[in-house]
C-alpha cells in the first residue's frame, strides 16, 4: 500500500463535500422554493443560516485544499494532451490512455472547475449574505446572484460526474479518501508515471 | 358660509383667495375638484403657490395685505364691462339707493371718508346715511344714473383701481389680473354661478373686514348670493369654531350674535330699542326687528325662574363691558402684559404660540398670580415658566393642568363652516382623569356658587341665580354628570307657557307648555319662552310630542340633487342650507338658473300650514312670504338687512362703507400708491399709543426689516401644533419650522436649502430652515422689487423635547388689529433674514 | 373575484398626505424621526414603517412659476412581481385572491433579494431583518374593506376596486394611457398620467432585472437539466462501458509498449 493523500488532505475533502452537500441541498430548496427541503432544515430562515455557514466552511476547506493540488495542476504536458485525446478512455470499454503523474488531466479540470466555481461562489455567496458596501449595491447584489447559480450550475453537472468517476466508473479510488493509501499495483495501472517518480 | 361645503360643487368658477383648501381644508377638495371634473374653472390668488395653486385651473401671485387693491379693479372691470346682473343689482341690492350729499369718499379726501377725526382715528358716520323719503324709506334711482346713488358712488370710488394701478400695488401681472377679472366676472350671468373661499388670508389684515366686504360687493354686483355654487364663503379654522362664535364665545356678543350689553345700556328696554333695527319699508322683512324676543328668551333660557318681568329677566346680571371698553385677543394679553389680572383661564388654547408678539405674551403670563390650563396636553402656555428666556425662580404665576378629554371621548354637537350642526356620540371613555370641559364646567361653576353661598361675595346674584340645571337627578352634595342633551335643549329653547299666535283669530298654539320650541319664529318677548341661542332653535325640537334631536339625524336623500341633504343633521337657521336664497329667483319667485333651483315658488300648491295656495319647494326659504312681486305680501330678499336688501354701500363699519386699499401696518412701501393715507386710518393704535410708541413709526417703513412675511398652516399639522406635534405620524412629515422663500432672495443673502436661518421682526426673532422653491416669486411693486417670505404657526419649543421643532412664528407678527374685529394682522408685517 | 387594484391620479391628488398617515395608522407603524430639508416631502423615502409617501415633483411651466406635482410612491403590486419571482422563501412572499402582493414576515429570511429585483425599488428591511412595504391592506380587502389609504383620500386620487372598472374610469376621465395596464402583467397600483412617466418620476417600461428573468427562465430549468444531465449521463455510462478494470500486468504492459 502506498500512500497518495495525506490525512489532512482526506479531512479537508470530507469537509468540502459534506458541507458541499449541505450547500446543494439547501440551494435547490432556495433555488426552487422546496417545502420538504425547509422543512428538514428547520425552516428557510434556519436553512439560511445554515446553508451561509455551511459555504464558509466549503470556502475554507476550498482554500486549505486548493494548495495541495495547484502545483500538480498547473503543469499542462504532453500526457494530459493523450488523456483528452482518448477521451480519458472512458469512451470505449477498451480504450486506455498513456501512464499519468499524479492525477491526469480530468482530475486537473475538475480541480479547475471546483476552484473557480468555488471562489466565484463562495465570493458572491458572500455578497449576497452581507451586502457590503459598494456604489451599486444592487446591480452587485444581481450579479452576484447571476454568477451565484451559474457556478450552482457547473457544479450540479461537474459533481455527479466526480462522485461517478471517484465510484462505480474507477473502482478502488474512493480508497484513497478513506485511508489515504492504495495498492501499488492499483497505482501502477492509473498513476505509473507518478508511482516511478515516488521511487516505489 | 352663507352656503356649504358640499355646495361647492355646484359652482362654474371657484375663486379661492385668502385661504388654501388643499392644504387647510383638505376634505372640501373633494367638493372642489368635483366642481372641476363637472366643467368648473378653480382660481387661486395667493401670493405663493399653494397646492391648492397646484390644482387651480388659473393662479395669481398678489402681495400679502394688497387685497382689496385686487378686488376693487375686478369691481371696476365688472361695472366697465357690463358684467354684473342688472335686474338682481337693482332689485335686491341697494345699489339704487341715494346716499347723503354731503357724503365723500378717499378719491375726493385723499384716502379717507367724511367725517374722520384724526386724534380719536374714527369716524363721524353722520354723512354716511341715506337720503330719506317721507315715509322714512331710503330714496331710490332704479336706473342707478344719479351721481348720489350707491351705483355712481361705487362706481366713482373704483375708478382709482385702473389695471396699471392694481397691478403696481398687488405685484400681480395685468393679463393675469384681465384674465382673471374676465372669467370671474362671467358668473353675473343668471345662468352662471361663482363662489368665492375664504379664511385668514383675508381676515388677518388691519383691514380685514373690509377685504370680505370687497367680496360681497363684488357677490351682490354678480348676482351670486343666495345661488347654489354661490355665496360667501368662510372656510372655518377648527371643526367646531363656528359653534362657539355661534355661542357667543367672543367678547362683543352673546349667543346667536347677539351684541353684548354695554354699561351705558342701563336696562333691557335700551339694550332693546340701541340694537333693534327699524325699517318703514312694508316690503323689508327687517328679521332683527325681533331682538326682544332673543334677548329675552336668552335670559330666561340662562336665569330661567329666577328671571321675571319685575326685575327685568335678569337683564341687570349680565356682565357689561365700559363704554369704549375693548376685550379683544390682543387687549386683554396687553392689559395681562400690565400687570392688571391676576387670573387666566386657557381653556384649550396656546396663546403662548398663537398670539403676535408671542414672546411678550409669555412675560404677560409670568404677571398672573395664577392661570388654568385646560388641555390635552401641556402646552408652551402651561408651562411658559420653563420656556427660552425665562428664569423660573423670579415667575410667582401658580399653574394649573385640567387634563380635558379630546373631541372623540365626548358627546355632543360641532357646527361646520356651512352651518351644519353635526351631532356626535364618543367613540371611548375619557383617559386617565380627563374629563370632557362641560363637566370641568360644571364643577367649576357648582364650586364657586358653593363658595359664594359660604363667603358671600361682592355680586353673587348673576352666578347665584343661574338655572344650570345640566345633571341627571344625583345624590345631595355630590357633583352631578352633566347630560350634554340639557344644554342642547336649553340651546333650543322651551315653551314655559301655552303660547299662541295672536296675529289669527282665533288665536292658534303655537306650542304647549313644557315642551321644546318648533322655530325661533315662535320666541315670545314677554317671557313665555325660553332660548338659550335663537339660531339654534329647533336643533332639538319636538313635534306630536316625540323629541327629536334634529343635528343626530343621518337622512341621506337629496330631493333638489344639490347636495342639500336636508334630513341629514341640521343647519341653522331652521335647516336652511342656502342662505339668502331668496335673491336665488326673481322676483316672481321662478328661479334665475333653473338647472339649479334652490327654492321655487309654486303659486298652486297648498302651503300646509297657511292652508292656502302658494308654496316654496326646494329648500327651506328665507322666510314664507311669497316673492317680491307679490303686491299684498311679497318680501325683499335679504331679510337680514334693516332696508331688506343686499349692502354694496356698508355704513356699519368703523373704517368705511366701501373698501378701500390701504397697505399693511408694517409695509415695504413708504407711500401708499392709492392716497396718502399708508394704513387704515380706523385701525386702533391705541396700545401702541398706551405703549408710548412714536406713531410716525407706523408712516415709513423700516429698513431694518425688508421682506414682507406671511404666516399660514399646512395639511400635517393644526394651529399651534399642541395635538399635532404629539403625533409622530404628523411630526414627520413636517418636523421643524421653515421658512418659504423665492429663490432670488436665496440667491442674495447666499442660502442653501435646507440651511438654518435666523428670520427676525421687531418683536423678537426665531430659527427657521430656509424652503427655497419657484413657490414664491418676487413682486414687482412700483417699479422696485419686493419680496415675501412665508412661515407655519404650528411649532413650539415646549415638544419636542430637544426643540428641534422650533419656536412660534408668532414671535414675529405685530401687535395690531382689524379695524373693527381686532383681529391680528399675522398676514402681512416685515422681517430680516440672516444665516444662523 | 376579479383583480383588485389601485389607480392613482396625480391630477387629482393634493398632497395631503392623509395616505400617509391612514397607512400608519392602520398598520401600527411608528413616526419616524425626519428634518426639514428644505422641502415639504417626509420621510425621505419609504422605509419598513413608511409603506407609502407622496413624493412633491416640480417642473417648469409657462404659465406658473411652477408645476407642482404630488405623485404617490407605493408598492406596484405586479402582475408578474420581481420579489416574487427572486424569493427564496415559499410564503414570505405570496399573492392574495385579490391581486396584492403580500407578505408574511415569519417567513421572510431576510436574504433581501427583493430589494435587487423591484423594479421600483420598494421592499424595505426593519431590524429584526424582516421585509416590509405595502399589502394592499390585505387584512382590510380580504374582509371586503378598502385599503386605508384608498379610504381616506378626500378627492378620490387613490381609488380601489375592480381592475377592469378603474381602467373604465380612467379612460372615461379622458386618459388615454394608463401606466401600469400591462406593464409587468399590469401593475396593481396603476396611474393615470396626462403626460409620460419619466415627468412624474417614474420609469417607462419598467421592468424586472433581465439576469433574474434569465435565471428564473433559463438557469432554473438548466439547472434540473445539468444534475439530472450528469446523473443520467453517468448511468448511461456504467452500463454502457461499465467500470474501469486494469487486468493484471496486461493492460500496463500494453501501454508500455
Amino acid at each position: 500500500m502506498i500512500k497518495k493523500v495525506n490525512g489532512f488532505e482526506i479531512l479537508v475533502h470530507w469537509t468540502m463535500a459534506v458541507s458541499f452537500f449541505i450547500l446543494v441541498i439547501s440551494g435547490f430548496g432556495f433555488m426552487f422554493k422546496l417545502e420538504q427541503i425547509g422543512s428538514a432544515f428547520g425552516g428557510f430562515a434556519q436553512m439560511r443560516d445554515i446553508h451561509n455557514w455551511a459555504g464558509v466552511v466549503f470556502a475554507a476547506a476550498l482554500f486549505l485544499t486548493t494548495f495541495h493540488y495547484l502545483p500538480v495542476a498547473l503543469k499542462f504536458t504532453s500526457d494530459d494532451v493523450a488523456w483528452l485525446r482518448k477521451g480519458g478512455g472512458y469512451l470505449s470499454k477498451k480504450a486506455h490512455v498513456p501512464p499519468q503523474d499524479e492525477i491526469n488531466a480530468g482530475q486537473k479540470l475538475l480541480y479547475f472547475a471546483v476552484l473557480f466555481s468555488g471562489i466565484a461562489i463562495s465570493v458572491t455567496g458572500v455578497i449576497i449574505w452581507l451586502r457590503p458596501n459598494m456604489d451599486d449595491l444592487n446591480k452587485g447584489v444581481l450579479l452576484s446572484f447571476l454568477i451565484h447559480n451559474i457556478s450552482f450550475i457547473v457544479y450540479l453537472i461537474v459533481s455527479p460526474i466526480h462522485i461517478y468517476m471517484a465510484t462505480l466508473a474507477n473502482p478502488g479510488t474512493l480508497r484513497i479518501m478513506l485511508s489515504g493509501s492504495v495498492p501499488l499495483e492499483w497505482a501502477r495501472k492509473r498513476h505509473a508515471k507518478w508511482v516511478q517518480k515516488m521511487g516505489y | 358660509m352663507t352656503n356649504h361645503w358640499i355646495d361647492l360643487r355646484n359652482a362654474d368658477v371657484i375663486l379661492v383667495m385668502g385661504c388654501n383648501p388643499a392644504e387647510n381644508h383638505p376634505i372640501s377638495m373633494k367638493w372642489i375638484m368635483k366642481a372641476k371634473e363637472n366643467g368648473a374653472k378653480i382660481i387661486c390668488v395667493d401670493p405663493r403657490f399653494t397646492r391648492t395653486a397646484a390644482k387651480a385651473d388659473t393662479y395669481a401671485p398678489l402681495r400679502s395685505g394688497t387685497d382689496i387693491a385686487f378686488l376693487g379693479g375686478m369691481i371696476k372691470y365688472i361695472i366697465e364691462n357690463n358684467l354684473y346682473f342688472k335686474d338682481y343689482v337693482v332689485h335686491y341690492t341697494n345699489a339704487a339707493f341715494l346716499v347723503n350729499p354731503d357724503f365723500r369718499g378717499p378719491g375726493e379726501l385723499d384716502g379717507l371718508f367724511s367725517g374722520y377725526d384724526e386724534k380719536g382715528r374714527k369716524y363721524d358716520k353722520k354723512s354716511w346715511s341715506y337720503q330719506m323719503d317721507e315715509s322714512g324709506i331710503p330714496k331710490k334711482d332704479m336706473s342707478l344714473k344719479d351721481p348720489n346713488c350707491v351705483f355712481s358712488l361705487l362706481k366713482k370710488h373704483y375708478a382709482r383701481y385702473t389695471l396699471d394701478m392694481v397691478s403696481s400695488i398687488t405685484g400681480t401681472p395685468k393679463e393675469k389680473l384681465v384674465e382673471i377679472y374676465e372669467l370671474y366676472g362671467s358668473t353675473g350671468r343668471a345662468d352662471r354661478a361663482g363662489t368665492e373661499l375664504y379664511a385668514m388670508g383675508w381676515t388677518q389684515h388691519t383691514t380685514g373686514t373690509q377685504n370680505i366686504r370687497a367680496m360681497a360687493i363684488i357677490q351682490l354686483l354678480l348676482g351670486n348670493i343666495g345661488m347654489a355654487g354661490g355665496g360667501i364663503n368662510a372656510l372655518r379654522g377648527e371643526s367646531n369654531v363656528q359653534g362657539s362664535t355661534d355661542q357667543g364665545l367672543l367678547f362683543h356678543i352673546l349667543t346667536a350674535y347677539n351684541p353684548v350689553p354695554t354699561a351705558a345700556l342701563t336696562d333691557l328696554k335700551s339694550y332693546i330699542e340701541k340694537h333693534t333695527p327699524a325699517t318703514k319699508d312694508p316690503k323689508s322683512v327687517n328679521w332683527m326687528g325681533n331682538r326682544g324676543k332673543y334677548i329675552t328668551s336668552y335670559l330666561k333660557a340662562i336665569y330661567g325662574n329666577n328671571a321675571t318681568k319685575e326685575n327685568d329677566f335678569g337683564y341687570g346680571w349680565l356682565p357689561k363691558p365700559d363704554e369704549g371698553m375693548n376685550a379683544s385677543w390682543l387687549n386683554l394679553f396687553f392689559k395681562m402684559y400690565q400687570g392688571k389680572f391676576e387670573g387666566f383661564f386657557a381653556w384649550g388654547q396656546n396663546p403662548a404660540c398663537s398670539t403676535p408678539a408671542a414672546t411678550y405674551v409669555r412675560q404677560a403670563l409670568g404677571k398672573l398670580k395664577w392661570m388654568v390650563n385646560v388641555n390635552l396636553f401641556d402646552n408652551e402656555t402651561g408651562s411658559f415658566w420653563k420656556g427660552p428666556g425665562m428664569v423660573p425662580k423670579d415667575i410667582q404665576t401658580e399653574v394649573f393642568l385640567l387634563p380635558a378629554s379630546s373631541s372623540v371621548e365626548k358627546e355632543g354637537s360641532l357646527t361646520n363652516s356651512g352651518r351644519w350642526t353635526q351631532w356626535r356620540t364618543a367613540a371611548i371613555k375619557p383617559m386617565g382623569e380627563s374629563l370632557p370641559d362641560s363637566e370641568i364646567a360644571n364643577e367649576l361653576q357648582i364650586r364657586v356658587k358653593n363658595l359664594y353661598k359660604k363667603e358671600g361675595g361682592t355680586f353673587p346674584a348673576p352666578i347665584m341665580n343661574l338655572t344650570w340645571d345640566y345633571s341627571e337627578k344625583h345624590e345631595e352634595g355630590t357633583i352631578g354628570k352633566v347630560d350634554i342633551h340639557r344644554v342642547a335643549k336649553e340651546i333650543n329653547g322651551y315653551y314655559l307657557e301655552d303660547v299662541y299666535d295672536k296675529k289669527v283669530d282665533p288665536p292658534k298654539l303655537l306650542g304647549k307648555k313644557g315642551e321644546l320650541c318648533a322655530t325661533f319664529a315662535h320666541l315670545q318677548a314677554d317671557g313665555t319662552t325660553s332660548c338659550g341661542n335663537w339660531i339654534y332653535c329647533q336643533s332639538y325640537t319636538q313635534k306630536d310630542g316625540k323629541i327629536i334631536n334634529m343635528m343626530a339625524r343621518r337622512g341621506k336623500d337629496d330631493p333638489t340633487g344639490l347636495g342639500l341633504y336636508p334630513k341629514w343633521a341640521w343647519a341653522w337657521p331652521v335647516n336652511r342650507r342656502i342662505i339668502y336664497n331668496r335673491a336665488a329667483v326673481d322676483m316672481n319667485g321662478n328661479p334665475w338658473d333653473p338647472k339649479r333651483a334652490v327654492i321655487k315658488w309654486n303659486a298652486t300648491k297648498e302651503d300646509p300650514n297657511t292652508k292656502k295656495p302658494g308654496v316654496w319647494e326646494g329648500d327651506v326659504p328665507d322666510g314664507p312670504a311669497p316673492p317680491m312681486a307679490d303686491e299684498k305680501a311679497g318680501k325683499y330678499p335679504f331679510i337680514m338687512q334693516a332696508h331688506g336688501l343686499g349692502a354694496i354701500f356698508g355704513p356699519g363699519l368703523a373704517d368705511g362703507p366701501l373698501p378701500e386699499h390701504y397697505e399693511s401696518l408694517e409695509c415695504p412701501l413708504q407711500e401708499n400708491p392709492l392716497s396718502k393715507q399708508r394704513i387704515n386710518p380706523s385701525a386702533s393704535l391705541k396700545i401702541q399709543q398706551e405703549l408710548g410708541v412714536d406713531l410716525a413709526k407706523y408712516f415709513s417703513c423700516d429698513l431694518r426689516y425688508p421682506f414682507v412675511a406671511t404666516t399660514y398652516r399646512v395639511s400635517e399639522h393644526w394651529q399651534t401644533g399642541v395635538m399635532t406635534r404629539h403625533l409622530p405620524w404628523q411630526l414627520e412629515m413636517s418636523p421643524q419650522l421653515f421658512v418659504e422663500m423665492s429663490e432670488e432672495l436665496a440667491r442674495d443673502l447666499k442660502l442653501n436649502n435646507g440651511e438654518k436661518v435666523i428670520v427676525s421682526s421687531a418683536r423678537g426673532k426665531v430659527t427657521a430652515v430656509a424652503m427655497i422653491t419657484k413657490r414664491f416669486q418676487p413682486f414687482k411693486v412700483m417699479d422696485a422689487t419686493v419680496h415675501q417670505v412665508g412661515l407655519p404657526w404650528h411649532f413650539g419649543w415646549q415638544y419636542p423635547e430637544d426643540g428641534s421643532g422650533g419656536d412660534s412664528a408668532n414671535i414675529l407678527t405685530p401687535f395690531v388689529g382689524d379695524a373693527n374685529t381686532m383681529i391680528p394682522e399675522s398676514k402681512a408685517f416685515m422681517v430680516n433674514i440672516e444665516k444662523a | 373575484m376579479g383583480r383588485m387594484s389601485i389607480l392613482v391620479s396625480p391630477e387629482l391628488c393634493i398632497g395631503c398626505r392623509g395616505c400617509q398617515t391612514a397607512c400608519k395608522e392602520w398598520n401600527q407603524l411608528e413616526g419616524e424621526k425626519t428634518e426639514n430639508r428644505g422641502t415639504t416631502e417626509n420621510p425621505p423615502d419609504l422605509s419598513t414603517r413608511t409603506y407609502n409617501k407622496i413624493r412633491y415633483v416640480e417642473l417648469p411651466s409657462e404659465k406658473n412659476p411652477v408645476r407642482l406635482l404630488f405623485v404617490s410612491q407605493r408598492c406596484m403590486h405586479c402582475g408578474d412581481a420581481g420579489c416574487m419571482k427572486i424569493c427564496p422563501a415559499p410564503g414570505a412572499l405570496f399573492k392574495t385572491d385579490e391581486g396584492a402582493v403580500a407578505f408574511d414576515r415569519d417567513k421572510c429570511i431576510g436574504c433581501r433579494l427583493c430589494v435587487t429585483s423591484c423594479p421600483f425599488n420598494v421592499p424595505r428591511y426593519d431590524e429584526k431583518n424582516k421585509i416590509s412595504k405595502c399589502h394592499l391592506c390585505a387584512d382590510r380587502i380580504s374582509q371586503g374593506l378598502t385599503p386605508a389609504c384608498t379610504k381616506t383620500c378626500p378627492t378620490g386620487a387613490l381609488r380601489y376596486g375592480d381592475r377592469d372598472e378603474l381602467l373604465g374610469l380612467a379612460k372615461k376621465a379622458g386618459y388615454t394611457k394608463v401606466y401600469g395596464a400591462s406593464d409587468l402583467e399590469g401593475l396593481g397600483a396603476m396611474y393615470a398620467f396626462m403626460d409620460p412617466p419619466n415627468i412624474y418620476g417614474m420609469k417607462e417600461n419598467p421592468a424586472i432585472p433581465e439576469s433574474v428573468v434569465f435565471w428564473d427562465n433559463v438557469l432554473k430549468p438548466l439547472a434540473y437539466l445539468g444534475l439530472g444531465g450528469a446523473v443520467a449521463a453517468s448511468l448511461l455510462h456504467y452500463v454502457a462501458f461499465g467500470p474501469k478494470k486494469y487486468e493484471d500486468g496486461e493492460e500496463a504492459k500494453k501501454d508500455e509498449q
